[in-house]
């Protein structure tokens, strides 16, 4: 009988931390594995023996909807919804943003951003597919958590001379 | 003290408890929209704030079939939840009324529209929507009481193209 009393506290107590390690990856953080090179030097592991960086992404930044310029994002791919991609928010909703091949700015509609990957030349993104709908971010990455020897926070990083001032 | 917190104690842990499971359950399998506007007329009445369960297991798997009701976010604005039908799902191809012309939905996207196309602002404006934007499939009406019901799965004739 005391056993049994023991057995059930113990699956009481497993229950509730997955139920509130469920809820806390839902709605404030959680971790991703980053793989493929488009964000190369931001992370470099996708080479190396790891085969990728582990991240740890915030949400709560999607309640009040604060993202700035050069922020590490989290997103679903507009045009496969099990895919998630991390790239950098270039530009935000209503900014006019140069890009390179063309003389005219595009004006980047309401509710829209623009996101690139940091090696341009090996980078699927904003360039292949338009803007993306704000609807899409699912995080912010903040800290590197692995390789260990990249453990730390992660910069906010803008490039110059894309936003043209209208 | 001691002995009113240990009196207090078993109700807090009941409410933390309560909470922590209502924000899962919330979170993964089910939640409730209040309409508004009547872009979906008939299937909603616009006179009052209705209100609807949402069921969001057929997120997991995206289990989603054309004639659903569906909510996701506005491609427009990211705070606001949106309400439509279901219309096309990726590689349909489908009429559009107004243009006269046939399109096919690219993979990853879905055409949505409102019941009643006279004020419904949806795809055929701001075009296909991508899939990740769905935020659940409206199943029932929940307020007011007499409205309770299903909400039917329900197609409009001849929009989609048989290949």
């Amino acid at each position: 009988m005391r056993t049994y009393s023991h057995l059930w506290s113990t699956t009481k107590r497993s229950a509730m931390a997955f139920v509130i390690g469920v809820s806390i990856s839902d709605r404030w953080a959680n971790f991703t594995w980053v793989t493929g090179e488009s964000m190369y030097p931001t992370f470099t592991a996708a080479n190396s023996f790891w085969g990728g960086d582990f991240v740890l992404a915030e949400k709560r930044c999607l309640e009040q909807c604060k993202f700035s310029h050069g922020d590490v994002i989290l997103f679903k791919c507009p045009s496969n919804h099990k895919e998630m991609l991390v790239k950098r928010l270039i530009g935000l909703p209503g900014e006019k943003i140069q890009l390179p091949g063309s003389l005219n700015p595009t004006k980047i509609p309401e509710g829209h951003c623009w996101v690139e990957g940091d090696n341009s030349t090996r980078s699927w993104d904003s360039r292949a597919f338009g803007p993306i709908p704000l609807g899409l971010v699912q995080g912010r990455v903040t800290h590197i958590i692995w390789p260990p020897s990249r453990i730390g926070r992660l910069e906010r990083k803008m490039h110059e001379g894309r936003i043209s001032p209208d | 003290m001691a002995r009113i917190l240990a009196a207090v104690w078993p109700i807090v842990k009941g409410c933390i408890t309560g909470g922590v499971f209502g924000i899962t359950i919330a979170d993964w399998s089910a939640s409730y929209v209040t309409l508004h506007g009547a872009s979906m007329h008939p299937t909603f009445d616009p006179q009052q704030a209705e209100r609807a369960l949402v069921d969001k297991r057929c997120l997991h798997r995206y289990h989603f079939s054309r004639g659903d009701v569906v909510v996701f976010r506005s491609p427009r604005d990211h705070r606001e939840l949106v309400v439509k039908r279901l219309i096309a799902l990726p590689g349909d191809w489908i009429q559009i009324p107004e243009k006269q012309e046939i399109q096919q939905i690219p993979q990853g996207r879905c055409w949505v529209e409102g019941d009643n196309a006279a004020t419904s602002f949806d795809s055929r404006s701001y075009g296909p929507v991508p899939m990740g934007l769905l935020r659940g499939r409206v199943t029932h009406i929940i307020w007011p009481p007499h409205r309770i019901g299903r909400v039917d799965r329900k197609m409009p004739e001849g929009r989609i193209v048989p290949l």
